[in-house]
């Protein structure tokens, strides 16, 4: 891998007293799509004002593009942002506004004009939409519009800050799709700030999940799903069952007892323990909910959970139980069919797989 | 447009405006008439004679005495307007973005001297530009010449004074459009490549605009009847169009002088600004168009 096109080392950013940012260390290759997820006031806007340079930083040092950002203003970084609210210049028509950059340049006409219609059709924008303004064009035209701006000069990288929370699911699930295409097809490094986990994990090649200006985990998207570097981490992605265990050492691997999960054999790889679990010590096993299935009657399973059915939740594709198991409420998501397998009241048992299981600290 | 018509047909709607239609009738349309009817009388012994001719109209069209006070009204108001609108535009900007942490305090500042009588700020300046005034003094207590700013009862003296009482206007209604602007505007010029200066021209002042334009518009219809600082900081040597129609209805007790003056005075203004409307609108058909 060649130098990355983004060094971050041990940012600070402090707002008067308050550290918004605490020693954010981040590399991000070239060509990469980086997706920062986090709960709100979590610091990863700050983040992303940093690299876009609207924000001065309070240590550590920056490198993009092998230059160092250190006092370097937004106008002259190699980086060019989405706005959440698009932020298209109302007074400028389509054309106009894409071709911003270019104008700013000082680049000849034509030039400019070339390369707008290449991003008209890049952006499946209709060519008659060039002389109009941003207000006569739906939402979905406008998120295109603002893409193809932040795209026309080529920058090295791109910054994204949420630019799809106000559109609506459909239009989102369409957009998502494009952007993750045109990520493909040009070729630039995406830094993309949402609080959309399912988004993320949908367009990112690894994401850095954020909490109170820290980063808590770095990796791919199935690393960040199935093996969390904490409870924070796994409740914030996606629903999760969080069972109290003991988590004991045994050998290579551990040995866990856990009062609701009946097992066989309580055992797991040393790969199903993330790092900060101390052996002896109180751990959370997580479950996925798609991990759990139905049990027949005389079927057999690893680990198995015996309940009454709360509640269910017809989703199309799958359908979601809540499943009462001593006292403690369990999510399960079965693969959707036409004849409910199991009804409200029913009492049930769950299998799962012992290699599905992964230990936190509790 | 078609939701005008549709209102226009609203007999609810219709009813609600009564009110204002008789307020404007009582006190505009009907003031304005009446002034135009007085412009075809006559005076004699200082009485006003209902002789319905156009002997004024003569009087003021052959004067050439009258149109260049007129001249110089609009020459002054133009100028007046010119400089309240270039000056507001840092100021108000200045107040928003590099003083922000100020600018409740400089709003109020400015609200106080604003309401604060124009008699009292007025003879202010007086005492201030004085050949033996504060300014003076201060300038000769530190080395020059005594008396080293001469402007007082001088036309410039009338324009400092005008620009300083019509400021505020063009400042508030500035800031005003100004503040409204989506500071995300600004940010992704600057993320687009632009510096402070190119980020304002392309982005801050065209949206600015329509604050910058209603300013300007204030100001240069005010400006037009200004009467107060002629007199106190000019010195009454170049007198403006309000202080002759004040003569025409007070000292000269002749008022269809004064009333034709007057009209002179509003078509005037009502053509420049007319004038300036259509350029406005021309402007942005082109700028649509381009």
């Amino acid at each position: 891998m060649a130098s990355p096109i983004i060094q971050a080392t041990g940012i600070e950013k402090y707002y008067g007293t308050y550290r918004a940012l605490s020693n954010i260390t981040l590399s991000v290759a070239n060509g990469e799509f980086l997706a920062l997820v986090g709960p709100s006031g979590c610091g990863k806007t700050s983040l992303l004002k940093i690299l876009a340079g609207f924000e001065d930083l309070s240590g550590g040092s920056l490198i993009i593009d092998g230059q160092d950002m250190a006092g370097m203003p937004a106008s002259a970084r190699p980086t060019r942002m989405v706005f959440q609210k698009l932020a298209l210049f109302p007074h400028k028509t389509v054309a106009q506004n894409i071709g911003f950059p270019l104008h700013l340049a000082k680049r000849p006409k034509s030039e400019i004009d070339t390369a707008v219609r290449r991003m008209l059709e890049l952006m499946h924008l209709k060519e008659s939409y060039l002389n109009r303004y941003p207000h006569e064009l739906s939402g979905g035209e406008q998120q295109r519009v603002a893409l193809a701006r932040s795209m026309i000069s080529q920058p090295p990288v791109l910054l994204l800050d949420e630019p799809m929370s106000a559109l609506d699911a459909k239009l989102k699930k369409s957009l998502q799709a494009e952007l993750k295409h045109l990520h493909r097809h040009v070729g630039t490094s995406f830094v993309h700030v949402t609080h959309d986990l399912e988004e993320a994990m949908m367009l990112a090649d690894r994401i850095c999940v954020m909490r109170a200006g820290k980063i808590v985990q770095i990796g791919e998207p199935s690393e960040i799903y199935y093996r969390p570097a904490d409870a924070f981490v796994a409740g914030f992605i996606g629903d999760t069952n969080l069972l109290p265990a003991k988590i004991t050492r045994a050998g290579e691997g551990f040995e866990f007892s856990c009062d609701i999960l009946q097992c066989s054999a309580p055992r797991l790889g040393a790969d199903q323990v993330a790092a900060g679990v101390a052996a002896g010590a109180d751990a959370l096993l997580m479950i996925r909910p798609e991990m759990l299935r139905l049990l027949a009657p005389g079927e057999s399973a690893d680990c198995t959970l015996a309940g009454t059915v709360s509640e269910y939740f017809i989703r199309g594709a799958s359908i979601q139980y809540r499943i009462t198991v001593a006292d403690t409420e369990i999510v399960m998501d079965v693969p959707g069919t036409s004849v409910l397998p199991a009804k409200q009241g029913d009492a049930v048992q769950l299998g799962l797989s012992l290699s599905d299981l992964f230990a936190v600290e509790a | 447009m078609a939701e005008m018509q549709k209102s226009w047909r609203d007999g609810a709607l219709r009813l609600s405006t009564l009110p204002l239609l008789v307020l404007m009738g009582l006190f505009f349309v009907i003031p304005l008439i009446m002034t135009a009817l007085l412009s075809f009388q006559g005076t004699q012994y200082y009485r006003l004679v209902w002789t319905w001719d156009l002997n004024v109209w003569t009087d003021v069209f052959s004067q050439i005495h009258y149109w260049k006070i007129m001249w110089r009204t609009l020459t002054m108001a133009l100028v007046c307007t010119l400089l309240c609108t270039v000056l507001a535009i840092p100021i108000a900007y200045g107040m928003l973005h590099r003083l922000s942490r100020w600018s409740d305090q400089i709003t109020l500042l400015m609200v106080f001297a604003f309401l604060t009588d124009a008699v009292l700020k007025t003879f202010g300046w007086v005492l201030f530009l004085d050949r033996s005034g504060v300014l003076n003094g201060t300038l000769e207590s530190i080395g020059f010449p005594p008396a080293a700013v001469n402007v007082l009862f001088s036309p410039n003296a009338t324009m400092i004074g005008m620009v300083y009482n019509l400021l505020p206007y063009t400042i508030f209604t500035t800031a005003l459009s100004m503040a409204r602007i989506d500071r995300d505007l600004v940010l992704a010029a600057r993320d687009a490549g632009a510096t402070r200066l190119r980020a304002f021209v392309e982005v801050t002042l065209p949206l600015a605009k329509p604050g910058i334009w209603a300013g300007a518009v204030l100001v240069f219809v005010l400006s037009l009847g200004v009467f107060l600082e002629p007199k106190v900081m000019g010195g009454g040597t170049s007198p403006l169009a309000a202080e002759l129609i004040r003569q025409s209805f007070e000292t000269r007790v002749n008022w269809p002088l004064g009333a034709a003056l007057t009209l002179v005075l509003i078509v005037i203004g009502a053509a420049v600004l007319a004038v300036a409307g259509a350029l406005a609108f021309w402007q942005a058909r082109r700028g649509s168009n381009d």
